[in-house]
């Protein structure tokens, strides 16, 4: 079995067992990141001195022979939408370049005080608002199995660092796939938690009934670790509920005998061969490890893409009203009136994608449409949600592609909006649910890139769905796993 | 059918400039975007009324003082302020 | 043509919590700029808005104050609109399921003025324009208000000032609000339209924002009035508009420019969740509710016996009501505790703010123990007002300032003495009042009186000089 590199439990190991300082390995890291973020883009702003400042908080405790927790010392990186005090926090936008947040994220709260070692923050399409990181204005994360394509988005940094071993794990944002879809481009491992397992208090909104943070790491087990450290009820959140579990990390490693795994015709069409074909050879794994596959439909998740486009862009539309130039941020230089001022510095500080969704939204809300389009939208959310409420009857969890497609070529579907929508298919129905879902390396393509299985399931079950991702990862790592040429090798 | 007044008319509600020379390829643009939203009133399913994501209701905090943060902080991010004021200059 | 007001309000009151409706922050008037502010209340990316349980309670009871049902679902709504005084460029509101609706308020002619909705929202930040700057100042910005919003119900004048004094007093009797005008903690925005006397139809309405004050609120209706009327009368139509009053040139004119095509695209809160109102809680708050004043009024009249004007006042600030009926307890006529109140403590409440304040040295227990020596006939009025003025001063209580002898009165014996002796103190009165002067007299019984130190009966003392002046 060729093994994982640079994941969580190995480098606490080396930790733990003093193979290595923490300090040293922190530098380790950042060395890497200096020779390789030029090609992949993953990091817009590194943050060496906090990092190496933690590093050593970490070298104290562990020469006093203190124990260290699971996520003590590990090199990570937060994507650059999740607040974190004093250091800039930009969202990828220039409308936000310069932003020091005074606050924390409550997630950012959580790892540091497990003494997480920041490297940066991460590159992301603006405001999470694409499918490539390509919307990003420092320009887009490449995937670090072949820069000549996209690291895929919104989290595009956080997966190209991770897949590109220039951070053992990071957090991301999926409000309709910007976790699952860039993981399963770069091979790693990618989990959208139960909306409301994990606080969204100082996650930049973009939609803010979609989004939820989750972790984006190289293996099952290291999700689960990073998953059980975020997934605290937070009373900052009013939509915040915790995990309702106890912790993930030791329920994995259970028998899958007599699962019951669903597969839903929507999601197996209008998808790409080999991506088919990957899908039918986990179908084939999962019932080669005791599980029973149904065969079923979903006829809501048709609308699962238009309804997504809806009411994410009315929420976005509303969330970004507040950059006006006024609190932070970028501001124009000459004008007018207030009124003027708003309007030039909304014009300049955002990015084409970015607006074409502020003016979407603001279309469907606005009076005359709001029932044709956002009325009708949260009807079919309802009528989708309960359709997998159903179908969790039958069913423990679902299998799906993550994307329909491998990693797209850069600037392939540029100027075309609604082509470049499409690689949300399978992803959205799960963020329009309320559901997790995780995204595991399934498979690699012809030309070389990374396929991801996505497994489904209901609400709170992310020690089941993780566990059945940690079985199909054992009983495949060897065929489905692909090593970056980029990165720390430890 | 999404109109060029429709988008003048938006962008002002939602404090976007839209010139002219982009007017037409922007109204073409959502155009797009909209048909591609407007499959939601083709659907032919059962809808269901839906209010919160995990049906939660009566999240609330009581009424204790939280110290607000100093004003050095809370203006630290603006490009204008004076004398604690956040500012709009005039810049003509 | 004879032609008719039609007027609704739309009334923001400010609610007494402690903290802002979202965070924490205080919500203390005042303060220096951007001080009650922490990351929510200035709309920092990414914060999240948490509601402030009171806000809840407090607006179930102005709604059962004012006669509405009190809704068993409810839920914010964004109202989406950018301007600089708001930092999250929506305000989190309710739109179609408010707390409370359908209620009314009563006006003293026998008019009900029906209450569509009571809603909760925040407010905005205050907006300063100087020399063609603008300064923000987010010290109010998330402070929580009921928006009550009236049916145009209203046909007068008369009947508007009538309706905010109504509204401000139920308001500060639960203690919800102080309403205080002048601090804009109540505001109001007129809607007015005319129509032909007889007439059922609406007009065209316009709406003047943001009055706080209720002469200004008289004056600017009755200008929009005769505008109106006139623009009508020569033939033309009153245009829907918002509208600003000028305090200054007594005149209303049109607020808004065409940037501001407004379209508030409401949409359900995301960040919030549902609200759920039992009907356990409901009646537990009725439950607690205080007796309103006009209930109490009338009770003052027709169980009490005290006479509507005084009753009026008695109920109009709840402070003083309390201690009206605290200090009555056990006693035999209310009227007696009624004019102590309305007469010598009242003198000391020299304002509106002083009467609401109602901060009093004698507390009404007090006063309750010296007026059941009145009744029991062990204190003399006369003593009893002297001495009530003392325990104003001083807090005490009237033991502490009047002993058992004082209050058992002068001997007759020590009454002729203090007379004879104010005899011979005043020998010119005495000459007066002997030539046929009546008034003389009572500066020989003011003498009398000083010398007694109050403790004198007035009437006895008369009968007594009179008697030794034969
Ligand atoms: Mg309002
Ligand atoms: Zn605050």
């Amino acid at each position: 079995m060729s093994e994982a590199i640079g994941t969580i439990k190995k480098l606490n190991e080396k930790l733990v067992k003093k193979e290595i300082s923490c300090t040293e390995l922190t530098k380790l890291y950042l060395n890497e990141i200096d020779k390789c973020n030029g090609e992949l883009n993953a990091y817009v702003n590194i943050t060496e001195e906090t990092a190496l400042e933690t590093a050593k908080t970490v070298d104290e405790k562990l020469a006093k022979g203190m124990e260290i927790a699971p996520l003590e010392g590990i090199p990570m990186t937060l994507k650059d939408n999740i607040s974190t005090n004093g250091i800039e926090t930009t969202c990828c936008s220039k409308i936000l370049k310069g932003y020091k947040p005074i606050y924390n994220a409550t997630v950012w709260d959580h790892l540091k005080s497990q003494n997480a070692v920041m490297l940066g923050k991460t590159n992301l399409d603006e405001f999470a608002m694409g499918s490539t990181c390509e919307t990003s204005c420092f320009g887009g994360a490449k995937n670090p199995h072949d820069t000549d394509y996209v690291a895929g988005g919104s989290s595009g940094g956080v997966s190209s660092a991770v897949g590109g071993n220039i951070a053992a794990y990071g957090l991301g944002s999926d409000t309709g796939g910007s976790i699952r879809q860039p993981a399963s481009f770069c091979g790693i491992v990618g989990l959208k938690p139960t909306y409301g397992a994990v606080s969204r208090y100082g996650l930049i909104a973009f939609a803010s009934s979609l989004d939820q943070i989750g972790p984006i790491t190289k293996t099952v087990e290291d999700t689960a670790l990073v998953y059980d450290a975020i997934s605290e009820f937070d009373p900052k959140d009013s939509t915040s509920q915790g995990r309702r579990n106890n912790p993930t990390t030791p329920t994995l490693k259970n028998s899958i005998k007599g699962m019951k795994i669903g597969i839903l015709k929507e999601y197996m069409t209008g998808i790409g061969d080999e991506i088919a074909a990957s899908v039918e050879n986990a179908k084939e794994v999962y019932k080669s490890l005791g599980a029973e596959i149904i065969e079923t439909s979903l006829p809501a998740v048709k609308y699962a893409l238009p309804v997504y486009y809806i009411l994410a862009c009315a929420e976005a539309s509303s969330n970004l009203g507040r950059y006006d130039g006024i609190r932070y941020g970028y501001k124009t230089d000459r004008y007018d009136s207030i009124h003027e001022m708003m309007c030039k510095t909304r014009s300049e500080g955002f990015g084409a994608e970015v607006k074409r969704r502020i003016l979407l939204g603001t279309y469907v809300l606005s009076a005359g449409y709001y029932d044709a389009y956002y009325k009708k939208a949260q009807d079919l959310r309802g009528a989708i949600m309960k359709g997998f409420n159903e179908l969790f009857e039958k069913c423990d969890v679902i299998i799906a592609p993550t994307v329909p497609m491998t990693a797209l070529k850069k600037g392939q579907n540029a100027g075309n909006p609604t082509e470049n929508y499409l690689t949300d298919l399978c992803t959205v129905p799960v963020n329009i649910a309320g559901i997790p879902a995780v995204s595991v390396p399934c498979g690699v393509a012809k030309n070389g890139m990374p396929i991801g299985l996505q497994i489904i399931g209901p609400s709170f079950s992310e020690p089941t769905i993780l566990n059945a991702a940690w079985q199909f990862e054992t009983a495949t790592h060897d065929s489905v796993f692909k090593v970056s040429p980029y990165g720390v090798k430890l | 059918m999404i109109t060029r007044e429709d988008i003048l008319n938006i962008a002002l509600l939602a404090k976007l400039d839209v010139a002219e020379d982009e007017l037409d390829n922007l109204t073409k643009e959502m155009s797009a975007v909209v048909a591609f939203a407007d499959a939601v009133n083709e659907a032919d399913i059962k809808t269901e009324s839906f209010d919160n994501v995990n049906n939660l209701a009566n999240v609330f905090r009581s009424d204790e003082v939280q110290p607000s943060l100093p004003n050095e902080e809370i203006i630290k991010n603006a490009l204008d302020s004076d004398d604690g004021y956040f500012v709009v200059k005039k810049r003509a | 043509m004879n032609y008719e007001l039609v007027s609704g309000f739309e009334t923001h009151v400010e609610l007494s919590t402690k903290t802002k409706i979202f965070c924490g922050c205080t919500t203390q008037f005042g303060g220096d700029p951007n001080t009650h502010c922490c990351p929510i209340c200035i709309g920092l990316p990414g914060t999240l808005p948490k509601l402030n349980e009171q806000v809840v309670h407090y607006a179930i009871m102005a709604g059962l104050a004012t006669n509405c049902e009190i809704a068993n679902v409810a839920k914010m709504d964004r109202k989406n609109y950018c301007y600089p005084d708001l930092p999250k460029a929506y305000q989190i509101s309710q739109f179609d399921m408010p707390l409370c609706k359908n209620g009314y308020v009563e006006l003293s002619n026998g008019r009900k003025i029906r209450i569509l909705r009571i809603h909760i929202e925040e407010d905005a930040g205050k907006l300063i324009h100087q020399q063609g700057n603008t300064y923000i100042d987010y010290n109010r910005g998330g402070v929580p208000l009921i928006e009550i919003v009236s049916e145009p119900d209203i046909r007068t004048v008369e009947e508007a000032k009538e309706y905010v004094e109504k509204l401000q007093l139920i308001m500060r009797y639960i203690g919800v609000s102080d309403c205080k005008m002048q601090e804009g903690s109540m505001r109001c925005d007129v809607n007015i339209s005319v129509r032909p006397k007889g007439s059922e139809e609406l007009g065209t309405r316009t709406e003047i924002k943001n009055m706080n004050s209720i002469t200004f609120i008289a004056k600017a209706m009755e200008y929009e009035f005769e505008r109106q009327v006139s623009v009508v009368e020569s033939g033309g139509k009153v245009v829907q508009e918002t509208l600003r009053y000028d305090e200054a040139s007594d005149t209303t004119s049109s607020m808004r420019g065409k940037e501001d095509a407004h379209d508030y695209r409401y949409f359900r809160e995301p960040d919030l969740v549902t609200i759920n109102v039992l009907d356990s809680l409901i009646e537990e708050i009725r439950e607690s509710l205080p007796e309103l004043p006009f209930v109490k009024l009338q009770r003052y009249i027709d169980e009490l016996g005290i006479p509507e004007t005084d009753a009026q006042l008695l109920t109009k600030y709840r402070k003083i009501a309390e201690y009206f009926e605290d200090s009555i307890k056990g006693t035999q006529n209310p009227r007696t505790a009624a004019n102590f109140i309305l007469g010598q403590i009242f003198k000391r409440l020299e304002n509106e703010s002083a009467k609401e304040e109602f901060d009093i040295k004698t507390t009404a227990d007090q006063l309750r123990e010296m007026i059941l020596l009145i009744e029991s006939g062990k204190v003399k009025m006369n003593l009893a007002k002297s001495t009530l003025e003392k325990m104003l001063d001083t807090g005490k209580a009237f033991g502490e300032l009047v002993s058992e002898s004082d209050m058992a009165g002068l001997s007759d014996e020590a009454l002729i003495e203090l007379c004879k002796q104010a005899v011979s103190e005043n020998p010119n009165a005495v000459a007066d009042y002997k030539a046929g002067k009546e008034k003389a007299l009572k500066s020989i019984l003011g003498t009398v009186m000083k010398n007694s130190r109050g403790k004198a009966d007035a009437n006895m003392a008369e009968a007594k000089l009179k008697e030794l002046l034969s």
